[in-house]
């Protein structure tokens, strides 16, 4: 029987983070449920692998000149912090705000982006639309380095207002075009020298050269704007402003925020939650960190209807697992790898398809991804040597009298470490005859690799193969 | 602007900036070099870390003062004879030969100066001899070899035929002590000077192990260090470092006082001017631009300042000397060295 305040604990670090071993599940349950909420809510010390010793051993990930170091990067730090919910609003808003490296070739910029996130992700979304608008890689990205006060880019200007705020039917076309002309002279520094090194993909002669933000005051138009109803002498901060106050952006942010750590779809109890977390947009000042507080502590959130209703983006299922296996806690050869295998899985960090980002939920999975998806977390799960793993074989031993372990009892006790994982009644009797087939596992006096051990590896490895492992 | 201090007892002279990045497997350039070793024929040898998607390409590149690319030897990425999988450093010794050390394969592999490979060895372990992660190397006078043996947390001395001598060190703070160890380098005397790199300090010893002094703490002011990577010392005792962390090179005196910071001032390379003029669009464009920004207050560290300030030293993990008095800093984020001349 699954302990349900275990279980909700471990509903709460799949959303609010990767999952949780049972050792960190135990560090937030010993906070309880209101205390967990704050501490993710609230990073302090990320306690992540530190630069110095990846720039030691990555010479790629200290230079940064390539998507596969970068994305290397972002996975070390995803896969050691201690503060998961700091990683996980960064790949929030790297899906919605979703800047790719193809068109950028600068990927050094593209993780200070990402830095952006971490550090403002969970502040005043009006705040967060001012610094993503300032974000050199953002700028590139949607071609604002083009929009000039003698002739205006709409591209940045169009986006802000369809993808990253307000949504498609709350502004018109002149909207658009007096919002691009308040974003004017935003540009980056050396544009021209960047956008030709961009453009060919240079790095030459000596590396890339990164990039940060240049107000060009002599190419802002400074023109009387009219936006959304207000007239003024705008610049971008202003037309931020008036964006951040309106109810289709609090419906925007709240509805993307819920589909990320709630549910893929909303049910009218779902759009309870969303109405919950749009009031609190409004009477907090647009804080994320406080919309997200209502969400988790709604009835909805803290529901059975919540549990398993998402599926996990490809990086939720690699950072996950590997966060379970405790591989790579230290600088080691292969990191670049694990993260081509989640580009496999159709979701590369760094390189969202379009602006629009991923397509989430069940169009994570079809034949191929599905495949990769197994096999990874298959794979990753039943390595005996691996130190969380072996950290499974220890509690399943001490959880017994006398070391032997039942065949239905070795399925269930895995299914509760490596989550609680609530599955159908087929599945269980799946893993049940499964074990059944060697009988009662006696784990006295096992050894590193030895037969009992791999037989509670081939059962990890089965529940990792499950469909709801693939769900969050 | 600036970016040397000065010293009224030692100044040294911007030279020339050699480099380029190689994107490819041969040629001129380099990929993320690591250290130097200069002949006394004036050759540089530089060592090529690589990364992962270029692997097959660690190697060692040979070119002169005079920007001449001589050629280049090695065997690609492996664990075969001659191949490495994560280079660190090289030492040269009086019979021409290179010893590089590979922290990934636990060994040293010894080429000639001719490019020809050797030998290596090398056991992974704990024990007297045994090695684990292999970082800096040097050879003393005499022709021993001293090997930073970083995450065993000490110094192992060996013949030059890799006979264990003596080794000395664990792992803490305290004197003698060591945190993930670097560079390596021996002075006149032969006494050996350690960059302890997450400790923040060069620690000085007797040619046996006998500590000395430690120079140094934690810290971006004049004489503190950010995981210093490399440590030289001149026939006058002036102690150089790589002080990596702070993206910046210091000068301290014999006694370890503060005397020089350098903050690197490359000018365009030869190959680069060359790159340059068959590229005019973008040439243009340099030209007009300012590679010496002020940057906004989140990027106002030096590991972000050095991303975008391209003059400036940007992973400058290795400071070699020759038998001229010159100072070459090996930068990795940049592929290039920067040369400076003693005065």
């Amino acid at each position: 029987m699954i302990n349900n305040d275990t279980a909700l604990m471990a509903h709460l670090l799949r959303r609010a983070g990767f999952g949780a071993s049972r050792t960190e599940l135990e560090g937030y349950m010993a906070m309880g449920y209101d205390g967990a909420v704050d501490a993710l809510l609230n990073p302090s010390d990320p306690g992540n692998m530190p630069d110095d010793l990846i720039r030691r051993y990555h010479v790629e990930q200290s230079e940064l000149r390539d998507l596969a170091g970068s994305a290397a990067y972002w996975m070390y730090r995803m896969i050691s912090t201690t503060c998961p919910m700091e990683e996980k609003i960064a790949l929030f808003w790297h899906g919605l705000f979703a800047t790719g490296y193809a068109k950028l070739n600068q990927a050094r910029s593209l993780l200070n982006q990402v830095e952006m996130f971490r550090r403002s992700g969970l502040g005043s979304f009006e705040n967060l639309l001012v610094e993503l608008s300032k974000d050199p890689a953002m700028i590139v990205w949607l071609d604002n380095n083009e929009n000039h006060g003698s002739a205006i880019n709409e591209n940045y200007g169009r986006e802000l207002l369809e993808l990253f705020s307000m949504g498609i039917g709350n502004y018109t076309e002149d909207d658009i075009k007096e919002c691009s002309r308040a974003f004017t002279g935003w540009t980056l520094g050396n544009a021209e020298y960047m956008a030709v090194r961009a453009s060919k993909d240079s790095i030459w002669p000596y590396g890339r050269i990164a990039w940060h933000f240049d107000y060009r005051d002599e190419d802002h138009d400074d023109g009387e704007k009219t936006f959304l109803g207000e007239t003024g002498k705008f610049n971008g901060e202003d037309i931020i402003s008036i964006i951040a106050k309106q109810e289709s952006t609090a419906r925007f942010v709240a509805t993307r925020l819920f589909q990320f750590f709630a549910a893929d779809e909303v049910t009218e109890a779902g759009d309870k939650a969303i109405q919950e977390m749009i009031a609190t947009y409004f009477s907090s000042g647009y804080q994320i960190r406080d919309m997200l507080r209502t969400l988790f502590h709604t009835e909805y959130f803290r529901s059975d209807e919540a549990r398993f209703s998402r599926v996990k983006g490809p990086v939720e299922m690699v950072v996950g697992a590997i966060r379970m296996s405790g591989n790579y806690q230290n600088p080691a050869l292969g990191i670049e790898k694990v993260s081509d295998t989640m580009l496999y899985m159709g979701q590369g960090l760094l390189q969202p398809p379009t602006v629009e980002g991923w397509h989430e939920g069940s169009e994570w999975i079809d034949s191929g991804a599905l495949v990769e998806r197994v096999n990874f977390a298959a794979k990753e799960l039943s390595d005996v040597r691996s130190p969380g793993v072996r950290s499974i074989i220890d509690r399943l031993q001490a959880s017994t009298d006398d070391g032997v372990l039942e065949p239905s009892d070795l399925a269930d006790r895995c299914l509760d470490l490596l989550g609680p994982i609530e599955v159908s009644d087929e599945t269980h009797s799946v893993l049940v005859d499964y074990a059944n087939r060697q009988g009662a596992l006696d784990l006295n006096g096992h050894q590193p690799g030895d037969s009992a051990e791999q037989r509670v590896g081939n059962m990890l490895r089965l529940v990792a193969a499950t469909r709801e492992y693939q769900l969050a | 602007m600036s970016t040397q201090s000065t010293s009224s007892n030692i100044a040294l002279d911007y030279v020339k900036t050699i480099g380029i990045v190689n994107n490819g497997f041969n040629g001129r350039g380099f990929a993320n070099p690591y250290d130097i070793v200069v002949d006394t024929a004036g050759r540089i040898f530089v060592l090529n870390r690589c990364d992962p998607a270029r692997a097959a390409a660690i190697r060692v590149g040979i070119c002169t003062l005079d920007d001449e690319y001589l050629g280049e030897f090695g065997k690609g990425s492996g664990t075969a004879g001659g191949q490495f999988v994560w280079p660190v450093a090289m030492a040269l010794d009086s019979q021409d030969r290179i010893f590089i050390t590979d922290e990934h394969s636990h060994r040293i592999t010894i080429y000639n100066t001719s490019g020809e490979y050797i030998s290596h060895w090398g056991k992974v372990g704990a024990g007297d001899g045994e090695l684990d992660g292999p970082a800096g190397v040097t050879v003393d006078s005499s022709g021993d070899l001293f090997v930073v043996d970083q995450h065993n947390s000490r110094v192992q001395k060996f013949t030059r035929d890799g006979k264990f001598i003596v080794n000395w060190g664990s792992f803490g703070g305290s004197d003698g002590q060591f945190n993930l160890p670097w560079g390596v380098a021996v002075d006149g005397e032969d006494n050996v000077y350690v960059s302890d790199w997450r400790n923040d300090r060069i620690q000085k010893f007797g040619n046996n192990g006998e500590f000395l002094a430690s120079f140094g703490s934690s810290g971006q002011s004049k004489g503190q260090f950010r995981r210093p990577t490399s440590v030289a010392v001149d026939s006058e005792g002036f102690i150089y470092v790589a002080d990596w962390g702070n993206e910046r090179v210091q000068v301290l005196g014999p006694d370890g006082s503060f005397e020089l910071l350098l903050q690197g001032e490359a000018t365009m390379s030869k190959w680069g001017e060359e790159y340059l003029a068959s590229n005019p669009e973008e040439k243009a464009e340099r030209e007009i631009s300012n590679l010496r920004p002020v940057l906004p207050d989140h990027l106002n560290t030096p590991y972000h300042i050095s991303s975008q300030t391209e003059p400036y030293f940007w992973g400058p993990v290795s400071v070699s000397l020759d038998n001229q008095g010159r100072l070459y800093v090996t930068e990795t984020n940049r592929h290039r060295f920067q040369v400076y001349q003693k005065r």
